[in-house]
């Protein structure tokens, strides 16, 4: 019972230890010379940012495997994946936006990785639309799987934009061929440490979701059996008529 | 019906063609309603013969984008489940099947272009420059898009909201193809190569087909 409790509970100290790790390091990372205590705001906008396309390329890949294995737990991790992946983008463009308005002097601009991430956004809003218009499990993995891999054409495009356009969001500050583009090692902990972080949260939310789905399919079996006539339930015991 | 996959393929085209020509819906609702969308746009932006040159080509591709969707999802959602039915015990194959559709939607968006496209040419006074490049172009998004709208169009069929869904998955997804699109012209009246933003359309339609041809079986079990 014990380690039961215990297991359930470690998503939350996971998620509480990192979260409080990558806090204490966004803080202590020096300000900006030029955006000053604006930078901080990366150190939330580029892990959320990462954790959607870690998201999204996990729905893609489980859409795959569903349909090759026909195994619904595959499916289950493709939509918790793609819920997530939905949350983390929406945070990256807000975020995103808060730190345009007193940088850029807009909220918004028509820059090629702002717009291409929106439009990301929409088509796995419309997954997860997907997903509610149909209850049975197995039919909605199926029609699920397809657009999930469908959706995926999406990703190197948000992430190529920056180097396929001229745009004015800034290049890749990490995965660079030349290396990071942080030259501060404080702000490049910070970053890291908020890359790592999410990635902890996603995980863990991610146990937690997969688990819920299940006991969400499991309901729904339960409630269609207790809908569905018993075999021989149309079979009654002869009675005797008439007076003896 | 144990006819070749290309048989089969034509004998849909046909079948759709064929219930077009009966119906008329491409011909008398979506065409009109998308050229009535090109008549609103100067009431809404203004009526400056120089603005209108210059939003002229980007409006035609958003109302092809968003009017065409209609195109593709009407044919591939006109069958009932009973006709789905027949078609799989007739043995058609659910690949033919997706080719098919694509196919005689394809041909019904190419004329709901060209149609269009010459209201949008007399409307905005918008000039013809590369003309051999605009056709691969006005070709592959008519392609791009029946292949989206096919797909998607099996997607949701028979799901509780029936159609109402497609635009919301088919509009994002078929960005690649507008950005393809707008940035061609572009291309051409600057000059300029475009042979990058045709490859990167071609590229959206490969991956469509062949995701629509693999899942076809999947889709149709569904």
């Amino acid at each position: 019972m014990q380690s039961q409790t215990r297991i359930r509970r470690w998503p939350w100290v996971a998620i509480g230890l990192s979260l409080a790790v990558a806090f204490t390091l966004s803080m202590i990372s020096p300000a900006d010379s030029v955006q000053r205590d604006l930078v901080r705001i990366m150190y939330v906008h580029v892990p959320s940012a990462w954790l959607a396309y870690l998201a999204f390329i996990v729905t893609f890949i489980g859409s795959i495997a569903y349909l090759v294995t026909r195994n619904l737990k595959w499916d289950r991790m493709a939509a918790a994946s793609a819920e997530i992946g939905v949350y983390f983008t929406g945070l990256a463009i807000a975020l995103g936006m808060i730190w345009a308005k007193p940088t850029w002097g807009v909220w918004w601009t028509w820059d090629a990785r702002l717009t291409l991430t929106a439009i990301m956004l929409f088509v796995y809003l419309g997954y997860l639309a997907l997903r509610r218009t149909t209850e049975d499990p197995v039919l909605r993995a199926g029609r699920a799987a397809v657009l999930g891999i469908l959706g995926a054409i999406q990703i190197p495009l948000v992430h190529f934009s920056v180097i396929w356009w001229r745009t004015l969001h800034q290049p890749p500050s990490l995965v660079r061929p030349d290396g990071p583009a942080i030259q501060d090692p404080m702000m490049l902990a910070a970053l890291i440490g908020g890359v790592v972080a999410f990635t902890v949260v996603y995980v863990s939310l991610m146990v937690k979701r997969i688990e819920l789905i299940r006991l969400e399919d499991r309901l729904h079996d339960l409630e269609m059996a207790s809908e569905r006539p018993v075999a021989g339930a149309a079979v009654t015991t002869p009675e005797l008529g008439g007076s003896s | 019906m144990t006819t070749g996959f290309w048989h089969q393929v034509a004998a849909v085209v046909e079948r759709d063609l064929l219930r077009e020509r009966r119906r008329g819906d491409v011909l008398w609702i979506t065409i009109p309603f998308g050229a009535i969308a090109l008549l609103l746009v100067p009431l809404a932006v203004g009526t400056d013969a120089v603005l209108l040159r210059q939003i002229g080509p980007g409006m035609f591709w958003v109302i092809v984008m968003l009017f065409g969707v209609l195109v593709a999802v009407g044919k591939a959602s006109s069958e009932t489940l009973p006709q789905q039915d027949a078609a799989s015990l007739a043995g058609l194959d659910p690949a033919a099947g997706f080719v098919g559709r694509t196919v005689s939607s394809a041909v019904l968006l190419l004329a709901f272009e060209v149609i269009v496209g010459v209201v949008a040419i007399g409307l905005y006074n918008i000039s013809l420059v590369g003309v051999p490049w605009l056709i691969v172009t006005v070709l592959v998004v008519a392609i791009g898009l029946a292949l989206l709208g096919t797909l998607t169009g099996s997607i949701v069929n028979s799901t509780s909201t029936g159609t109402a869904l497609v635009p919301l998955l088919v509009a994002p997804l078929s960005v690649p193809l507008l950005l393809g699109a707008t940035q061609a012209y572009d291309g051409l009246r600057f000059g300029h190569s475009i042979l990058s933003w045709v490859l990167l359309m071609v590229a959206v339609v490969l991956i469509v087909a062949m995701i629509g041809v693999l899942t076809a079986r999947p889709l149709q079990e569904t």
